[in-house]
């Protein structure tokens, strides 16, 4: 265990991106251009501030700070651990990509659009920096609530039904997570967040322990998209606008995965879940899920939808990895979390412009599109070779660590999922690369070109941490470096 | 005038006030607002003063008249009194103000000083209500309340606003007449009104029979007040149709009273485990128990189908006292903790719902749900109140309806009762619906923002609006010393 030093930072950190409110509020009528700079400048600036404890993650010390009491014994309080930290600096890092891309994407309701996508900056950072389950819970749902304006931005039918199906989705699973908190809290008095679990310490009966672990995992497992629970994912994100979505699938999936992950690391602890032998069930659930979610992938034709589901199948390898309950399953788990985020991101900024440039999101449509966006093109290709697995991108890393992990924890038929979903993987992304690039030019696409600077450099950007992340893995900084950290407290 | 006659003017100014009320209006009628005002004003005052009084010495108890209990009429201040005396004062206040400029818009210019006279009368009796130490006073500040409610649900005169108020007289003096009733036959057979003494006396009585037919028609004719499930049908209409601000004051304070006569009855008068009453004493809260479970899921699921919204805002009430009185009869101790916030915290939210609703019929004389396409962006501050409180109505964090629920989810399986986690569960999400509904028709339907300019209602109706959902939100974030408060208190009631 490391250090606790008390700081301000988190509370600095969270509250930062409010700032684009002040933007969307003072300026966004007699200065409309200051208040763009505003928005975008709150999510480098907090980019910038969640750097500033880089030092303090990589000796694994950690940066507390109780706001109040909410209730006797209850407190809100935050407290960054190094895969709080890992977590901050990875939703930053894509929101600062985002924010740019949107400068170009976004042209309708500006002043709504940038204040919920700068609160939700802030709710996740919530999440990723709380102190205890009751923090976790309260900036989860206030995230859940306030990515409904973001999804049902466009206003058409379309999006207004993805965003009643999101919204019901997310409240059920709310009412899902606060009976599990409750529990948690009834049986083993303490929500707080220590590094190992907690409620084994209580004295509760296994059969008790594993109701409330299944509780848990319904109510994270419909921001995560495990399998059953993923019914909002394919049309949620396809009605979102394409820097949208590249959050709902970078990030806001993250952080349902990330509630997982304290359950797993700090509620239970990793020894207690081997007791109770919940692993071999949710390897099964996420292996299924790996492979119908692809399998549902290839029968898409709208190239959102199609990601949308991809991003259901991949979400599931973290889920996957971290329930192999070993430690290159583990690593694996972890790094998915940040290669997948970029790897979707860069997808879903290319669908965006592709929608913009080439007027189409029908996969069958892209005829060509390499020779009118090559760019854009490239970095796709970067993504869906990563997507595939494919070594030199960062996808190939974390596969094989999960195949690493399979054999540590002595499940080495799983390894065939693995597998057979790359294939999968190949079969869905690469008819769209072929027929960009070996397909002749259609005529409606003659007068395309490419996108403006400030949609093409996010997404370039994107799609060359898909390479670096992909090569120069164990480089400090990078997240290999900081999971060695996370992965001195987990008992693995 | 020292502080220790303070508990008597709380109600005896409000009273005095609205005696006087009718005079002034005789001479101007502009000049009753400004005097409900000060009458309103400095019983808040009083009230706050109590509060600080009351967390040093504990239970107030105050002689009228300096003539000891039981015989003489007694003022005792507990703390589930006092909590209701602050609440009633201060969201009194804030709806007395609302009603300033909104009640010129439906109610005849030559009644204004009758209705500020029934405001007055309204907000006394509740007041005396809650701090009264004596059945048979309790009795009187309910008859008063109750006929008063009457007469302000019927103050436009229209014959749907006359229908409703008959009905709601018929329930309300059938419950008035049994709750007469039960304090005849206790009176009887233990020779005292006093409260305290009832409790101190019950133990040995001979009179077993009526003694519980006493208690089981106190717990009937309170329920029908606080308009709990099987007996809720006069709610929706007598809410819906009243003017707004009363509304507000039917469903976030009136109906609360019913709650507090179910709590003196059944914990301040029988609960101290006599072995005469215990029995029956039980099985009556777990019967209540479950009336308010059913009460949360049904109300909730009418308010959804409803298409106006003063309507689907008066069954979420009847919701809302299935919350607040499923944690006071559940028994258990954090549920009690849990019914107690609630109370704060609904009347909060549901003033401010009802506020609301008002403010859209002043405006543009929307009704409907339908109607208020594009009203976040033409309405800001109203809509943005309605936005907040509904966190607060719906339990989600961080919002004081959140910490009510999450107490009262903690007291459920503080008693095992998973029945009741489904129920509450299945409720708030029945609640998100109804209310995200009108939070989605305000912000995200209807005209662009460019083609719209901000016209909003005057400020002294959209200030106590904000203020209100504002109070949701921070005791939702800094609830500490209201809760330790209740938890002291519960300590001391018999709830293990």
């Amino acid at each position: 265990m490391g250090r606790e030093v008390k700081s301000v930072l988190p509370i600095l950190i969270v509250f930062t991106p409010c700032l684009s409110l002040a933007g969307a509020l003072l300026w966004r009528n007699k200065r409309p251009r200051f208040a763009r700079f505003v928005y975008v400048g709150s999510s480098v600036l907090t980019f910038i501030l969640i750097l500033l404890l880089y030092p303090r993650a990589m000796n694994g010390t950690v940066s507390t700070q109780t706001i109040l009491e909410i209730a006797p014994r209850i407190t809100l309080g935050f407290r960054i651990d190094t895969l709080g930290f890992y977590f901050g600096l990875l939703l930053s890092v894509l929101w600062v990509i985002a924010s740019f891309y949107s400068l170009g994407y976004i042209t309708s309701r500006e002043t709504r659009y940038y204040s919920f996508l700068s609160l939700n900056l802030s709710f996740c950072l919530g999440v990723a920096f709380s102190a205890n389950m009751f923090t976790l819970f309260i900036f989860y749902e206030l995230m859940s609530l306030f990515t409904y304006p973001l999804i049902i931005h466009d206003e058409t039918d379309i999006a207004r039904r993805a965003g009643l199906k999101y919204l019901v989705y997310s409240i059920t699973a709310g009412a899902v997570i606060l009976a599990a908190l409750i529990m948690q809290y009834f049986y083993s008095g303490t929500l707080a967040f220590t590094g190992r679990g907690t409620i084994g310490a209580a004295g509760v009966s296994a059969g008790v322990l594993k109701v409330i672990f299944s509780i848990y995992l319904l109510g994270f497992g419909v921001k995560a998209c495990i399998m059953p629970l993923h019914g909002w994912v394919p049309d949620a994100h396809p009605a979102a606008p394409a820097p949208a979505s590249a959050l709902l699938s970078g990030v806001i999936l993250k952080v349902g995965v990330f509630g997982i992950m304290r359950v797993v690391y700090d509620v239970f602890g990793v020894d207690l879940l081997k007791r109770l032998g919940v692993s071999l069930p949710m390897l099964y659930v996420a292996s299924i899920s790996i492979i119908v979610a692809s399998i549902f992938a290839i029968t898409q034709t709208d190239l959102k939808r199609r990601l949308a589901y991809s991003s259901v199948g991949q979400v599931s390898y973290i889920i996957f990895g971290l329930f192999l309950l070993s430690k290159s399953g583990a690593y694996g788990a972890m790094l998915h979390v940040a290669h997948h985020a970029f790897m979707k991101g860069t997808l879903f900024l290319c669908s965006g412009i592709i929608m913009h440039e080439l007027g189409t999101k029908d996969v069958r449509e892209m005829d060509g599109a390499g020779a009118k966006i090559p760019l854009t093109m490239i970095a796709f290709s970067i993504a869906a070779l990563g997507m595939m697995g494919t070594p030199v991108t960062c996808g190939f890393i974390s596969k094989w660590l999960l195949g690493v992990g399979s054999v540590e924890a002595h499940r080495v038929y799983f390894i065939a999922v693995l597998l057979i979903s790359s294939l999968l993987n190949a079969v869905y992304f690469l008819p769209i690369v072929y027929s960009a690039f070996f397909k002749k030019v259609t005529v409606r696409e003659l007068f395309s070109h490419e996108a403006p600077l400030s949609m093409l450099l996010p997404t370039l950007i994107c799609a060359v941490l898909v390479l670096i992340l992909g090569v120069f893995v164990t480089v400090p900084g990078l997240p290999y470096s900081l999971i060695k950290v996370v992965m001195k407290v987990i008992p693995l | 005038m020292s502080v220790s006659s303070f508990p008597i003017l709380l109600t005896a100014i409000p009273l005095s006030f609205a005696a006087l009320c009718p005079i002034w209006g005789m001479w101007k009628k502009e000049a009753c607002f400004p005097w409900s005002v000060a009458g309103v004003s400095a019983t808040a005052f009083i009230s706050w003063a109590l509060v600080s009084k009351f967390s040093a010495v504990g239970t107030i108890g105050y002689k009228v008249g300096g003539w000891a209990p039981p015989w003489g009429i007694h003022i005792r201040i507990d703390f589930i009194g006092m909590l209701l005396a602050v609440v009633i004062s201060s969201a009194g206040l804030l709806i007395l103000i609302y009603s300033w400029r909104y009640i010129v818009h439906e109610v005849e210019e030559a009644k204004i000083p009758y209705y500020y006279t029934l405001y007055l009368l309204i907000f006394a009796a509740m007041l005396g209500f809650s701090i009264t130490g004596d059945l048979f006073n309790l009795f009187v500040f309910m008859e008063i309340f109750s006929i008063t409610s009457y007469a302000l649900v019927a103050v436009s005169g229209e014959g749907k606003a006359l229908r409703a108020a008959f009905k709601y007289l018929l329930m309300g003096a059938v419950s008035s007449i049994t709750v007469l009733f039960s304090i005849a036959f206790l009176y009887s057979v233990i020779g005292s009104l006093n409260m305290l003494d009832i409790s101190k006396r019950l133990p040995n009585t001979p009179y077993v029979v009526v003694v519980n037919t006493a208690l089981a028609l106190f717990t009937a004719a309170f329920a029908v007040k606080a308009a709990v499930f099987p007996v809720h049908m006069w709610l929706p209409d007598a809410h819906s149709i009243a003017p707004s601000p009363i509304s507000a004051i039917l469903s976030a304070l009136v109906i609360k009273m019913g709650v507090l006569g179910i709590f003196r009855v059944v914990f301040t008068i029988y609960g101290h485990g006599f072995p005469s009453t215990s029995n029956l004493w039980s099985s009556l809260c777990g019967f209540v128990s479950w009336a308010a479970a059913f009460s949360i899921v049904i109300g909730s699921s009418m308010a959804i189908i409803q298409r106006e919204l003063k309507v689907m805002i008066a069954y979420s009430s009847v919701a809302h006292i299935g919350y607040i009185l499923l944690g006071i009869c559940m028994l258990a101790p954090r549920g009690m903790t849990g019914g107690i916030f609630n109370i704060v915290a609904h009347a909060m939210g549901k003033a401010c719902f009802f506020l609301v609703a008002g403010s859209l019929i002043y405006k543009h004389n929307m009704k409907r749900i339908r109607e208020l396409r594009g009203i976040g962006r033409t309405m800001p501050v109203t809509a943005g109140a309605f936005a907040i409180a509904s966190l607060s109505i719906v339990g989600l964090p961080p919002s004081a309806g959140f910490m009510a629920k999450w107490y009262l989810l903690w007291g459920c399986f503080q008693k095992g009762r998973y029945v009741f986690v489904a129920m509450v569960l299945l409720g708030s999400l029945l609640s998100a619906i109804y209310c995200f509904r009108v939070v989605y028709y305000m912000f995200f339907t209807g005209p662009r923002l460019h083609t719209q300019k901000v016209d909003e209602v005057p400020p002294s109706m959209y200030v106590p609006a904000a203020l209100l959902s504002l109070g949701t939100l921070v005791l939702g974030i800094y609830s500490t010393p209201l809760i330790s408060a209740i938890n002291k208190f519960v300590g001391s009631l018999p709830v293990k």
